[in-house]
């Protein structure tokens, strides 16, 4: 894992997602697709009505904790529950229930599926995790007991069949997830797939303690009856409180640079809101454009602080002897560098006047995409805040200079964004 | 805790002393104890044990996170009576040598550590063993191991301090650690680890070798997501720092003017006794102090002459504006409510923040960062007047002591500086009218 990441604001923003209708639909769809599935399933199962109805009561209690993961979404416990399921039902005897597992997680998730619209009401976002997520716990219990089949058939060790299955279980879930998210949770261009899906990926380290305490959880139930619990549980909750207090850590960091970022603007430096409003519109273009999540994160941190070289101008020496805006480019990057970790951010500020075109070459390669989406999206903003232009009118200004100074391909896709929140029209 | 680098004054002696000890007690175990068995078994304990070490994060007063006592502890429970301590301790021995000190030809630390990690597990395992049943571990032995490993753990803990705090005294002369500020702390997250650890153990009884990579999982994760946090805490208070130092380097008057605060304020917080938290509390509000300066139009801050009355009132805002705007990031507001009080006298008078009631005494934190910002300011060459000596500014500093400042802070100071035999300031300027006279003939030659 790579640090410093702070919560990508994606996943805030409502607007990447779909119409709350397609979602309501959508949810719905699954939700009766479950329970007619776990009423199937309970007919053949094994396993008795009580003991699936008491698991599936679990994972819907599990679904309602979430733990906050490294991509900035958040991931539900159920999973774990889930997990612990197949487990409990006899896998340990080598004969797993997958009727009775399939019924238990089928109308753990419908249940599931009721306490979120009763509890969010309209929110849209908990439609759109909750078909993600059912999808990805379906394709858990499919892969687990596919797996566990084919081992148990190839006459493995009953210690290998059953961390193959937990393990097979727990990537199909995970990349399940992800591809669910990145499919379900878009509408067409303004995120780029590639984006939400290596975001989602992040997630491994929530995904590999939730899957390990469940499995446990699962496994040491019959012999040890109560104390699994706390053997399972307790370490889990240990992780829990270190996740939380991780992302505690990166919501802060990320406030923080954001107020050192706003010192130009209180010394009166730079127009007021100037850096936050060029953040955010240089990250949707990053995130437009399907750059890495780790990229998007260094980008916002360099438009935030792009124009913090201006603090300088506060020397009167300075004004007298005259300064150019790769002077200022310079400052910032010298004070960025200062800090540890924030040093690609540093390359970025450095370049951020840099003209996408040399003499005699049509596109300067080596000249970073973030330092050009920056340049574009500081000098639309100023058009638009300080001097007043009509958003249409700014970028036309931009579509002006695109022969030498701003490189097309990031105007476009700034202007996609802005037809898409509405700003210019299509 | 571990024994650190430092200055030899007595290596050999200690290493000497620490080897009989522990090799005495290692014999004594290899008479008694069988060696636990499987052998692979051990080694993945000892393994994961060791890789733990290696990338071993600094102790966070917040978040204590030991993975060594819990594998030692679940290693315990599955090596079972007659086998746990000799198995931990041959674990405990490998653990100390990192691959960093084998490249830097470090050999006394990790020796030490080696030699006092072993005793302790000694003593500890030995007590915890007793509570080990002695046939196969049934869930209605649990109660029994996990309250064992009450008394096991502060045997084992209070071995392990007793001898670092020894070696260090032997060693670095050094008679002022003080370990002891987040003792409970300390004990009571080891407590959990080694019950946690227990627990572990008896499930890998329970279900067998199944539970290992779980196990492991586990304590992986636990230990990655901890310690990406303390190197974002780390990289939190780096990235502040570089800042304001790199803001500072333009004004060749203040230039470390803040690393110099945090450094006064945080020994005079030593010397009284604070805890690590409250140490890192006071850090961050001498960090931030002056940051309102960074805002404020230079030719305001470097003016000779008295400011008028608008002057001062526009410097004011500028340096409240950006107060406001780190309040906003939660976890430094009380930091800057300390900052914003730094200039508030000990009876209550001189100039405050907004959220001070005029005439209250303000709290410890501020007098400290009041003391601390005018020593270094004494001490150091301003654009008026150049640096005092610090028998002057130390004078001046007690001359105020119970009106301007916190007598108990200025007091603090002074001892801190005289233990660590730190000296700043000129060497022979002892008079402000001097000061300001050399600083003008400056500004006419220089």
């Amino acid at each position: 894992m790579s640090f410093p990441r702070t919560k990508p604001d994606v996943l805030q923003n409502s607007w990447p997602y779909m119409a709350d209708r397609h979602m309501m639909r959508l949810g719905a769809a699954t939700f009766i697709a479950l329970v007619g599935v776990g009423s199937l399933m309970t007919l053949s199962a094994r396993t008795g009505l009580v003991q699936i109805l008491v698991l599936a009561t679990l994972i819907t209690l599990a679904q309602l904790i979430a733990v906050p993961a490294p991509s900035g979404d958040r991931v539900f416990l159920g999973v774990g529950m889930a997990a612990a399921t197949p487990l409990l039902l006899g896998s340990g005897i080598g004969m797993p229930d997958l009727y009775g597992t399939s019924a238990v997680t089928a109308f753990g998730l419908a249940g599931a599926w009721i306490v979120s619209v009763a509890r969010t009401g309209e929110r849209r976002r908990a439609r759109t995790r909750f078909v993600s997520e059912a999808i990805a716990m379906v394709l858990f219990v499919v892969a687990f007991f596919g797996i566990e089949y084919l081992l148990l058939g190839s006459g493995a060790l009953l210690d290998v069949v059953i961390l193959g299955s937990v393990a097979g279980g727990a990537m199909a879930w995970y990349l399940g997830r992800a591809t669910a998210n990145a499919l379900i949770g878009l509408e067409e261009h303004q995120l780029d797939v590639r984006y939400v899906w290596l975001l989602a990926l992040e997630d491994w380290p929530v995904a590999l303690s939730l899957f390990a305490s469940g499995a446990l959880l699962g496994l040491a139930w019959p012999q040890m009856g109560g104390w699994s619990i706390a053997a399972a549980l307790l370490p889990y909750a240990f992780t829990h409180l270190a996740f939380m207090r991780y992302d505690l850590t990166r919501t802060t960091y990320r406030q923080m640079i954001r107020a050192l970022a706003r010192i130009p603007e209180v010394a009166d430096l730079t127009p007021d809101g100037h850096a936050v409003r060029t953040a955010k519109l240089a990250t949707s273009v990053g995130r437009e454009l399907g750059l890495n999540p780790e990229e998007v994160e260094e980008l916002e941190y360099a438009a935030l602080m792009h124009d913090i070289g201006r603090v300088t101008l506060n020397e009167p020496a300075i004004i007298r002897a005259g300064y150019t805006s790769d002077d200022i480019a310079r400052w910032g990057a010298q004070i960025i560098s200062e800090a540890p970790y924030l040093e690609r951010a540093a390359d970025m500020v450095r370049q951020q006047y840099a003209p996408y075109r040399q003499p005699g070459v049509e596109k300067d390669e080596s000249l970073p995409i973030p330092s050009k989406i920056i340049k574009i999206t500081s000098e639309y903003d100023r058009g638009v805040h300080d001097r007043g232009l009509p958003p249409i009118e700014a970028l036309e200004q931009l579509h002006r200079g695109s022969a030498y100074e701003y490189d097309p391909s990031i105007i476009a896709s700034l202007r996609r964004v802005l037809v898409h929140h509405g700003v210019v029209a299509a | 805790m571990k024994v650190l680098n430092g200055q030899v004054i007595s290596k050999r002696r200690v290493a000497i002393q620490f080897a009989v000890v522990a090799g005495v007690s290692i014999s004594a175990l290899i008479l008694t104890q069988s060696f636990p068995k499987p052998f692979w078994l051990w080694a993945s304990f000892a393994g994961a044990m060791i890789l733990f070490e290696w990338r071993a994060t600094e102790a966070n007063d917040r978040l204590i996170w030991s993975p060594s006592i819990m594998i030692a502890f679940t290693a315990a429970v599955v090596f079972g009576r007659g086998a746990a301590v000799l198995g931990v301790v041959a674990m405990e021995l490998l653990s100390p040598l990192t691959p960093a000190d084998i490249k830097a030809r470090r050999f006394f630390q990790p020796f030490a550590n080696a030699c006092q990690l072993a005793l302790s597990a000694t003593v500890g395992l030995s007590l915890f063993e007793l509570f080990l049943p002695n046939g196969p571990v049934t869930p209605d032995d649990l109660w029994l191991i996990v309250l064992g490993t009450v008394p096991s753990v502060a045997a084992f803990y209070l071995v392990n301090l007793t001898l670092v705090q020894y070696a260090v005294r032997m060693v670095y002369g050094k008679t002022d650690i003080k370990p002891w500020s987040n003792l409970g702390q300390f004990f009571l997250s080891y407590l959990g680890m080694g019950v946690l650890g227990s627990l572990l153990g008896a499930a890998y009884l329970a279900i067998g070798a199944a539970s290992l990579p779980l196990i492991f999982v586990v304590f992986f994760v636990g230990h990655l997501m901890l310690s990406s946090y303390s190197a974002l805490r780390e990289a939190q208070e780096s990235t502040l720092r570089g800042f304001i130092k790199a803001l500072e380097a333009k004004d060749l008057y203040t230039r470390g003017h803040t690393e110099r605060v945090a450094h006064f304020s945080t020994v005079i917080g030593e010397e009284l006794g604070f805890n690590g938290t409250q140490l890192e509390r006071l850090r961050w509000a001498a960090l931030i102090h002056d940051v309102g300066k960074l805002a404020v139009p230079r030719e305001l801050i470097t003016k000779r002459a008295k400011l008028d009355a608008k002057e001062y009132e526009q410097m004011q805002r500028h340096v409240h504006l950006v107060e406001d705007l780190l309040a906003e990031v939660e976890f430094l507001a009380p930091m800057v409510e300390i900052a914003s009080n730094h200039h508030v006298h000990y009876d209550g008078n001189g100039y405050h923040g907004s959220n001070h009631n005029h005439g209250d005494t303000p709290e410890l934190e501020a007098c400290i960062l009041a003391v601390a910002d005018s020593f270094d300011a004494m001490t150091s060459t301003r654009s008026y007047r150049v640096a005092l000596t610090q028998e002057y500014a130390l004078s001046e500093l007690r001359r105020n002591a119970g009106s301007q400042f916190d007598p108990i802070a200025v007091e603090a100071l002074a001892s801190a500086l005289l233990r660590l035999g730190e000296t700043y300031g000129s060497t022979d300027v002892v008079s402000e009218d001097e000061a300001r006279r050399l600083a003008e003939q400056l500004a006419v030659h220089g």
